[in-house]
C-alpha cells in the first residue's frame, strides 16, 4: 500500500497544475487559433469557411493600425534596449566604485515597484505642455524647448520609451551587478598588471564574459516589449490617432472596442508567432551558451 | 531547459556571496566623476517621484502657474482627501478607497490560490519521481512565455461558464493561472537542491507525500515563501490588464480605478487629485520595496521571466 501511494500521491498532486496547463494554456491557445480562422464577430462562430480560412489574417495585413503597431513594436524594442545599455553603465560604475552601493541600488530600482499605470500617469503629467516640464523650462527662459511629445504622433512613442527606460533601467542594473560580481576579481588586477586600459578591459574582456547576462536581459526585454500594454494605455491610450498602437494594444482594442473576436484572435496568434520567432533563437542561444560554459 | 530560470536566479543567489573587501582608497578624480555621474542619474530617477509628490500637495491655482519643480506655497492634503473619498471613476464617485479595498480583496485569494497550487507542483516535480515530469516542466517553461492576449478570450469564456467572471474570484483564479508557470519554476529550482538522501530517509520513515511536504519541506521553505509572497503581492497589486478584463463593474482593482479616473475624467482635469491618486496606488508596493527590498529584488530577478 505505502509503495503504491508514494507513486500515486505525487501524480495526484500534479494533476491540478497539469489540468491548468492543458486547459488554460494549451487548450486556450488552440481555441484562439481556431477562432482566428472563423468569421466570429461579437460571439464565437465555430464554422470555418475553408475556401477563405485566412481572411482575418489577410485583413490584418491590410490594416494600417496593425502595420503601425508592428513598427511601434520595433521602435519600442530598439528604444527600450537603451535600458540595458544604461543599466550596464550604472552597474559597472556602482560595482567599481562601491561607495554608496546600496543607496544607489535602492534609488535606481524603486521605479520597478510601481505599477506601470502609475508610471504612465506620472510621466504624462511631467510632459504636460501647459503646466509641466515644457512650461517650466520656458518660464526659466529656455523658449525653444519642446517637450510636447505626447500630442504629436511622431514623438509620442519617444515619451513611452522614456517612461519605460526610467522604469526598467534599474532592473537591468540589478541583473548586471549580479553578472559583474560573478566575474573573477583577479581579472582587475591582472588587467592592471598588463597595462590594459579601462575601456579596452570592459569592451574586450568584461562584456564578452557577460554574454550570458546580456542574453538573459535581451530575452526579458523582448518579453516586456511584446507585452507592453499598461504603459501605452496610461500615457497615450493609443493616441494621438493610432500612432502609439502596439500589438498588445491592438488585440485588446479589437476585442473590447471593435468587438471582433475572429480579428482579435488573428492578431493574438500573430503576437504568439512574434514571441516564438524572437524567443526560440534567444532561448536556444542561451541554452547553448550555458552548456558550453558548463562544459568548459 | 530551465537555464533561463536558473540564470535569472543568479541574481538572487549571488547577492548573498561575501563581498571582497578592498582596502580603503584615497578618493581619486575618477571616483569623484563616477559619484557625480551616479548622483545625477539618481536625481533623474527621483525627479518624477518628487514632482508627483509636490503636485499632489498643491492647489490647482498653484499648479496652473506652471512651475512643476517648485515646492508648494500652501501645503494641502485636500487633493489626497478628495482622491480617497470623492474622486469619480466612471460614474462611481466614491473615490479610490473602493478600488483599494477591491485590490485587497483580490490580493488575498489570489495569493492563497497561486502559492498553494505552485508550491505543491514545484515540490512534486523537484523531489518525486514522476515519469512525465520532464516533459511537463518543459511545457510549463514554454507557458511562461505565452502572451496573455492569446489565452484571454478562452479564459473569459471559461470563467463566465463557471460563473466567476466579473467577480473577485474570477480575477483571483486568473491571477493564479497566469502566475503558475513562473512560480512552479521558482519553487522547483529551490527544492531540487535538497539532497536525495534526505528524501529517501523521509520516505523510509513511512513519510507519505503530504506528510513529508507539511513536516519537512514546508518548514524549510521560509525564505523562498517570503520571496514569492512579495513578488506576488507587488505583481498582483500592480496588475491592470487582468483586473480590467475579469473584474466586474464594482470589483475592479485600484489600478483600474486610477486609470479610469485619469483618462476619462470629465470636466477640467485636477492634476493634484490625479497625482495623489497615483501615489495612493503606488504606496503599498513602495512600502514593501523600502521595507524588505532585499526580498523584493530576489523575487523580481527570480520571477523575471514573468516580465
Amino acid at each position: 500500500m505505502t509503495i503504491r501511494w508514494t507513486r500515486i500521491a505525487p501524480q495526484l498532486a500534479l494533476s491540478p497544475a497539469l489540468a491548468v496547463t492543458m486547459v488554460a494554456f494549451i487548450g486556450s491557445i488552440l481555441w484562439t487559433i481556431y477562432l482566428s480562422l472563423t468569421r466570429s464577430r461579437r460571439v464565437p462562430d465555430y464554422e470555418i469557411d475553408w475556401t477563405e480560412w485566412s481572411r482575418q489574417y489577410a485583413r490584418l495585413f491590410n490594416d494600417d493600425g496593425w502595420t503601425i503597431a508592428l513598427w511601434n513594436l520595433i521602435t519600442l524594442g530598439i528604444g527600450s534596449a537603451l535600458a540595458i545599455v544604461f543599466g550596464f553603465i550604472l552597474a559597472a560604475m556602482i560595482d567599481r566604485e562601491k561607495r554608496g552601493e546600496s543607496f544607489f541600488r535602492t534609488v535606481f530600482l524603486y521605479p520597478l515597484a510601481v505599477s506601470l499605470i502609475v508610471t504612465g500617469v506620472a510621466w504624462r503629467w511631467i510632459l504636460n505642455p501647459d503646466m509641466g516640464l515644457e512650461a517650466t523650462m520656458q518660464r526659466w527662459g529656455f523658449e525653444g524647448v519642446s517637450f510636447n511629445w505626447l500630442a504629436q504622433g511622431d514623438t509620442a512613442m519617444y515619451a513611452i520609451i522614456l517612461a519605460s527606460v526610467w522604469q526598467s533601467a534599474g532592473f537591468y542594473m540589478a541583473l548586471m551587478i549580479a553578472g559583474l560580481k560573478s566575474i573573477n576579481s583577479e581579472i582587475w588586477s591582472a588587467a592592471r598588471l598588463d597595462g590594459v586600459g579601462l575601456w579596452r578591459l570592459y569592451i574586450e574582456i568584461i562584456i564578452p564574459m557577460m554574454k550570458f547576462t546580456f542574453l538573459t536581459c535581451a530575452i526579458l526585454l523582448s518579453l516586456g516589449v511584446i507585452k507592453a500594454f499598461d504603459i501605452v494605455l496610461a500615457m497615450t491610450n493609443g493616441g494621438p490617432g493610432q500612432s502609439t498602437w502596439v500589438p498588445a494594444y491592438f488585440v485588446i482594442n479589437a476585442l473590447s472596442q471593435k468587438q471582433n473576436l475572429g480579428y482579435a484572435s488573428a492578431a493574438a496568434v500573430m503576437m504568439l508567432i512574434i514571441t516564438a520567432v524572437v524567443f526560440l533563437p534567444l532561448v536556444l542561444l542561451t541554452a547553448w551558451q550555458a552548456r558550453r560554459r558548463n562544459a568548459a | 531547459m530551465t537555464d533561463i530560470a536558473s540564470a535569472a536566479t543568479i541574481g538572487a543567489t549571488v547577492d548573498s556571496r561575501p563581498v571582497v573587501r578592498r582596502r580603503k582608497k584615497r578618493i581619486t578624480g575618477r571616483s569623484i566623476a563616477v559619484i557625480v555621474f551616479l548622483t545625477i542619474c539618481a536625481l533623474f530617477f527621483c525627479v518624477p517621484l518628487y514632482v508627483v509628490l509636490t503636485t499632489s500637495l498643491k492647489t490647482m491655482d498653484e499648479i496652473r502657474q506652471g512651475n512643476i519643480f517648485a515646492l508648494p506655497q500652501v501645503w494641502t492634503l485636500e487633493a489626497w482627501r478628495f482622491a480617497w473619498f470623492e474622486a469619480c471613476s466612471g460614474i462611481n464617485c466614491d473615490g479610490l478607497r473602493v478600488g483599494f479595498w477591491n485590490s485587497v480583496l483580490i490580493l488575498i485569494p489570489s495569493l492563497i490560490l497561486s502559492i498553494a497550487l505552485s508550491i505543491v507542483t514545484g515540490y512534486a516535480l523537484a523531489l518525486w519521481d514522476v515519469r512525465w515530469a520532464g516533459t511537463f516542466l518543459f511545457l510549463m517553461f514554454m507557458c511562461a512565455f505565452v502572451p496573455f492576449q492569446i489565452i484571454m478570450y478562452p479564459l473569459i469564456a471559461m470563467t463566465r461558464s463557471i460563473g466567476v467572471y466579473g467577480t473577485i474570484w474570477g480575477v483571483a483564479v486568473v491571477h493564479a493561472v497566469l502566475a503558475m508557470p513562473v512560480l512552479v519554476l521558482i519553487f522547483r529550482n529551490y527544492y531540487k537542491d535538497i539532497p536525495q538522501e534526505i528524501m529517501n530517509a523521509a520516505i523510509m520513515d513511512s513519510g507519505s507525500f503530504w506528510r513529508i511536504f507539511f513536516e519537512i519541506i514546508l518548514p524549510m521553505s521560509g525564505n523562498i515563501l517570503i520571496v514569492v509572497l512579495i513578488l506576488q503581492i507587488t505583481s498582483i497589486w500592480n496588475d491592470y490588464l487582468i483586473g480590467v478584463t475579469f473584474g466586474g463593474f464594482n470589483t475592479q482593482p485600484m489600478t483600474v480605478n486610477l486609470a479610469n479616473m485619469v483618462t476619462v475624467s470629465t470636466g477640467t482635469a485636477s492634476y493634484n487629485v490625479d497625482m495623489a491618486a497615483a501615489l495612493l496606488t503606488a504606496i503599498p508596493p513602495l512600502l514593501i520595496y523600502f521595507l524588505v527590498g532585499k526580498f523584493f529584488v530576489a523575487g523580481i530577478t527570480a520571477g523575471a521571466i514573468k516580465g
